[in-house]
């Protein structure tokens, strides 16, 4: 390091501000700019950089909308090329850029040069990194709020399942019983249209629980729940699934288990809603280390690059969001007119 | 059923078919015991698919299910203007009939629906006010052994 020499260091110093892609801006006492890099150049507006190049000594603030203090995002309060004794060493500070709107920055404010005054201050592109934690906190939201969904549908369902019904139930059980008492005809009449009211009432129930989370998911695995949920499927839509599972009952993590569901549960409203047609196949086996669910139908397809989909276009969102939690992913294939096919790869 | 070798329900939907020239006309009944009154369709006139034969109507969803919960009549002019396009697939009967334009009447049995007569057109606007008036009055205060409880009421 000591054998660099002055002229090495100088060339270094000049390349950094020449190609650097943080701006950089020198101001003297008075907060004009006496120079600024190529990277400060090309972020501030030309009208800007025409009052700088003109002296005017506020003239970054026509850029500038506000640094960021303990009080507010965006403020001008004790503003730091007007406050010389504050730390302004590293702080957030929001400009308007060319061609980019407001965008946050990074920047340190610092005197350089105490006998003439001179400061520097420089710009460093937060978008990027914005971003970037915006994605890792969008990830962790969304397997949170799916986690929060599923544990609420649980405990909802289990409670129509144990509490609502089984009292449905035991009513209905203590109604039939007035079947064996001395009652006359018109009372039989009404007690046994009660008897097919309240017979319908715990169908409404059990579906209902079975449709915000099915025990037998938990209980019994993901054929049973899957063979449940097809054959509501036919009775509720008419829709015929042909499926077939070659797993031999073999159970899975829940997280893995509660994926596949869904993403099926999507899939097959996804083929009943848009396909157009009244049958398909679904089919569930390993391979490979994989676990792999396809869900196939020949109905009307779709075009995979139009920009404008049917419905809300989040359904296949939330599929690749669910396949993601366990590392899965999801394929689709459709060709207009030639049906529709979704798959599901999850590592074991 | 009981009273059903009394009444031919079929004959008497094919006479309102030809009546008002419908596309489809379709019967709903509550099932027996050993179904657990599941409401089923038992006939269908100018279906063109089998779709409903596997279906088991539930109480509030639905037009059929609609009409059987509140035990009023239901009239739709145009299914894409009122139902709207998006949650069609809630109506699968609909969908698998192509019914633009129809209405359903609950039909009662000792104060209680009993079953559900749809009927309908695979023209928008087809069935309007009117003629949903008028096929109510063709019906007439008893379908069979069932009642049309508004007419009762007035």
């Amino acid at each position: 390091m000591k054998s660099m020499s002055e002229f090495q260091l100088t060339d270094l110093l000049m390349k950094m501000y020449g190609n650097s892609a943080e701006a950089i801006f020198f101001f003297d006492r008075t907060g004009k700019v006496l120079t600024m890099n190529s990277a400060a150049e090309f972020i501030l507006n030309a009208e800007v950089l025409d009052s700088m190049a003109a002296g005017d000594a506020e003239a970054i603030c026509m850029s500038c909308r506000g640094y960021t203090n303990e009080q507010e995002l965006q403020t001008c309060i004790s503003c730091y090329l007007k406050s010389p004794d504050e730390d302004f060493s590293s702080f957030q500070v929001y400009l308007d850029t060319k061609g980019k709107g407001v965008i946050p920055y990074t920047a340190s404010y610092q005197t350089i040069d105490v006998e003439n005054g001179i400061r520097v201050f420089m710009l460093r592109d937060l978008t990027k990194q914005y971003k970037t934690q915006e994605m890792l906190n969008q990830k962790l939201i969304t397997k949170n709020i799916i986690k929060a969904q599923e544990d609420e549908r649980k405990r909802i369902s289990r409670e129509l399942h144990d509490g609502v019904a089984q009292e449905v139930l035991s009513s209905l059980v203590e109604l039939r019983v007035l079947k064996y008492m001395n009652v006359d005809a018109e009372v039989l009449k009404k007690v046994q249209q009660t008897e097919g009211s309240l017979m319908r009432l715990l169908d409404d129930i059990r579906h209902l629980s079975v449709e915000l989370r099915p025990a037998t998911l938990d209980d019994l695995g993901m054929e049973a729940a899957f063979r449940t949920h097809f054959k509501w499927m036919e009775k509720n839509y008419g829709l015929v699934v042909h499926f077939t599972a070659e797993l031999d009952s073999k159970r899975y993590e829940g997280e893995i288990e509660t994926v596949v569901y869904r993403v099926c549960q999507e899939a097959v409203f996804n083929a009943l809603k848009y396909a157009g047609t009244e049958d398909l196949t679904v089919r569930l086996f390993e391979d490979d280390g994989y676990l792999k669910l396809y869900v196939i139908d020949e109905g009307i397809g779709f075009n995979l690059n139009s920009i404008h989909p049917k419905g809300t276009g989040l359904g296949l969102y939330g599929m690749r969001e669910r396949a993601e939690l366990v590392e899965g992913r999801t394929t689709v294939l459709s060709e207009p007119g030639k049906g529709t096919s979704v798959r599901l790869e999850i590592p074991l | 059923m009981n009273g059903q070798e009394n009444f031919n329900y079929q004959q008497e939907m094919a006479r309102l078919r030809d009546h008002f020239d419908f596309d489809f006309v379709g019967l709903a009944l509550v099932q027996s015991i050993e179904s657990r009154f599941e409401l089923k369709w038992v006939f269908t006139m100018g279906n063109r698919s089998n779709r409903y034969r596997r279906i088991v109507l539930q109480t509030g969803k639905g037009i059929v299910g609609h009409v059987f919960k509140t035990g009023k009549p239901l009239l739709v002019e145009d299914a894409e203007k009122i139902l709207g396009g998006k949650d069609l697939y809630n109506y699968p009967i609909i969908v698998a009939e192509g019914l633009k334009s129809f209405g359903a009447i609950a039909l009662y049995e000792y104060n209680r629906v009993k079953g559900v007569l749809l009927v309908g057109y695979r023209t928008e606007e087809k069935l309007t006010l009117e003629c949903f008036t008028e096929f109510k009055q063709v019906v007439g205060p008893t379908f069979g052994q069932f009642y049309n409880k508004e007419m009762v009421g007035n």
